[in-house]
């Protein structure tokens, strides 16, 4: 995970707060906001590879096939929980997201932006997209469900999920006046704090 | 690598769950490694049902410890770093007061009159040898199976002297289905002719048929069924190995063999003894549920479970996963594949074996 996406989950975590990260990969982001924010954390991940650099980390780690347990954890009273650049790999991100609200009041996703103007550059070349944010051909990506920044906001209108705050980042992995301005074109990857109305 | 073998003997002796006393008691104990000058790199192994204290390296008759893949030097549990300690637990049948051992008030083997001890008990007498050996905390504390039940029960029974266990192929209690293959295990036992109400050291005989049986029945139920089929298949025992004329195929050689090697060391009464500890197991049973059992552990959890075990299978070890977390406990679930079933944590993997080093150095 980048530094600057980092920055911005780490702005929306609560200190001290107990967090759940759902394809948590090695472990970094959670690492860091144990140190910087003196949390709680747990990662859920099913990559065995990466359950080890979690455990050398000290970060606790769960193996778990997202798809399959999300509601296993709805004792645990969880103050956010995050899933970064993950949703679109799922069997029902809907599904999902609800169930990440049902765990704990807030909930951090990041995902891949289709609408990004490389992306239907791609298209209107008549090719599925690759680019450094997307780069496996279409029969080898673990992205099932790829959609738009608008897409995606549509949805959580749908599901009656409140955007409390979003960033968009820019083709430099960064926020820029133009993936501000336009994000659904100009945006690769788009940030969101999210909450059940 | 420094290997000390010694009989430790416990004047005080120690009250048991069950309200008796034990006026006196021995521990029969191995350890590797040394301590430290801080004392701060303790190892407390806990071994399962028919283990014993000889966890590592090779013994006076050249056996090898039961879980050599993991412990020694530049191994998961590294005694070039750690000290390591391994006691055959009270009630067994490797040197520890048992029911082989004479009863000070009868002058006799202790025999079925061994009081039934529990985990609990085990633990305590576990703490009682760390006063001993003079060390103030356990770095960490691991076992498999009923090894792991101790692990989980000293977290929760003395939270401030452990700092990480490893609960592995393990349950906060044993199922119903647990209880009913070891329940059959005991029958077999009971109903040899040579069992005499479990005083068969008197009459100068062993039960060795009920051993048999049993030890065979549990052979079945550590294995996969996949691992049956791979290592045996339908094959037939040649006729040159075969232990018996009755044998056709070899996972029935393999039982016999095993069967009846065990029979000729295993202490009957042990078995029902550790079996009976091992049912009787409930980390939840002084409280409402396993969530208010974990309430106050500081120890951090490492929880692994194996796809191929079917005797505790790894949803078990979530339902501790799931309760930890309830109690904001630092704690970590993993399953792997283990090609053994439930004998699984019983050997090296390179998944397994980074898996725990990674989190005692952690």
């Amino acid at each position: 995970m980048n530094n600057k996406l980092s920055k911005i989950i780490n702005a929306w975590v609560p200190k001290e707060g107990k967090v759940i990260d759902f394809g948590c990969g090695d472990g970094s982001l959670l690492e860091e906001l144990m140190k910087t924010k003196n949390i709680l954390g747990y990662g859920v991940e099913i990559n065995d590879k990466k359950i080890e650099s979690c455990v050398s980390k000290g970060v606790p780690v769960i193996k778990q096939d997202i798809d399959k347990g999300i509601n296993e954890f709805k004792s645990s009273n969880f103050d956010i929980s995050i899933m970064a650049r993950s949703i679109q790999c799922l069997k029902d991100p809907s599904l999902a997201l609800n169930r990440m609200l049902k765990l704990s009041k807030r909930c951090v996703v990041t995902l891949p932006n289709l609408g990004y103007w490389k992306c239907r550059l791609n298209l209107a070349y008549g090719r599925m997209p690759v680019t450094p944010e997307l780069p496996s051909s279409w029969h080898e990506t673990d992205n099932i469900h790829l959609c738009t920044i608008n897409d995606f906001e549509d949805l959580c209108k749908k599901e009656g999920i409140r955007i409390m705050n979003k960033v968009f980042l820019g083709s430099n992995g960064a926020q820029s006046n133009l993936s501000s301005l336009s994000p659904n074109l100009f945006a690769i990857e788009g940030v969101y704090l999210l909450e059940k109305q | 690598m420094n290997v000390k073998t010694e009989l430790i003997t416990f004047n005080t002796g120690m009250a048991l769950e069950n309200g008796h006393k034990l006026d006196s008691f021995e521990l029969m104990v191995e350890s590797y490694g040394k301590l430290n000058k801080t004392k701060t790199n303790a190892i407390l192994v806990c071994h399962a049902f028919s283990g014993n204290h000889h966890a590592s390296g090779k013994n006076k008759v050249n056996e090898i410890g039961w879980w050599d893949e993991i412990i020694g030097p530049n191994k998961s549990i590294d005694t070039n770093k750690y000290y390591v300690v391994c006691c055959n637990n009270l009630g067994g049948c490797s040197g520890s007061s048992g029911p082989k051992s004479i009863n000070p008030s009868s002058n006799k083997p202790y025999g079925s009159n061994f009081p039934l001890v529990t985990v609990s008990d085990w633990v305590n007498s576990q703490k009682m040898l760390m006063e001993k050996l003079d060390i103030p905390y356990w770095h960490f504390v691991v076992g498999g199976s009923l090894g792991g039940m101790q692990a989980l029960q000293w977290s929760i029974a003395y939270p401030d002297k452990i700092k990480k266990a490893g609960i592995f192929a393990a349950a906060a209690k044993s199922s119903t289905q647990n209880i009913a293959m070891n329940e059959v295990a005991r029958e077999s036992i009971r109903k040899d002719h040579n069992f005499h109400d479990g005083n068969y050291l008197e009459h100068g005989v062993i039960p060795k048929n009920g051993i048999k049986t049993a030890r065979m029945l549990g052979h079945i139920t550590y294995l996969s069924e996949q691992h049956m089929n791979q290592r045996f298949g339908r094959k037939f025992q040649d006729d040159s190995s075969k232990v018996g004329l009755d044998v056709d195929f070899e996972v029935e050689n393999y039982l016999q063999y095993k069967g009846e090697k065990f029979s000729e060391i295993f202490d009957a009464n042990t078995y029902i003894l550790m079996t009976k500890a091992m049912d009787g197991y409930d980390a939840a049973s002084k409280s409402d549920d396993l969530s208010s059992a974990l309430k106050g552990v500081l120890a951090e959890l490492l929880i692994i479970g194996f796809y191929s075990d079917w005797l505790y299978p790894p949803e078990r070890g979530k339902e501790i996963q799931i309760a930890a977390m309830n109690n904001n406990i630092k704690s970590s679930y993993i399953v792997l594949n283990g090609e053994h079933g439930h004998d699984s944590f019983l050997f090296h993997s390179d998944k397994y074996s980074q898996i725990i080093s990674k989190f005692i150095e952690s």
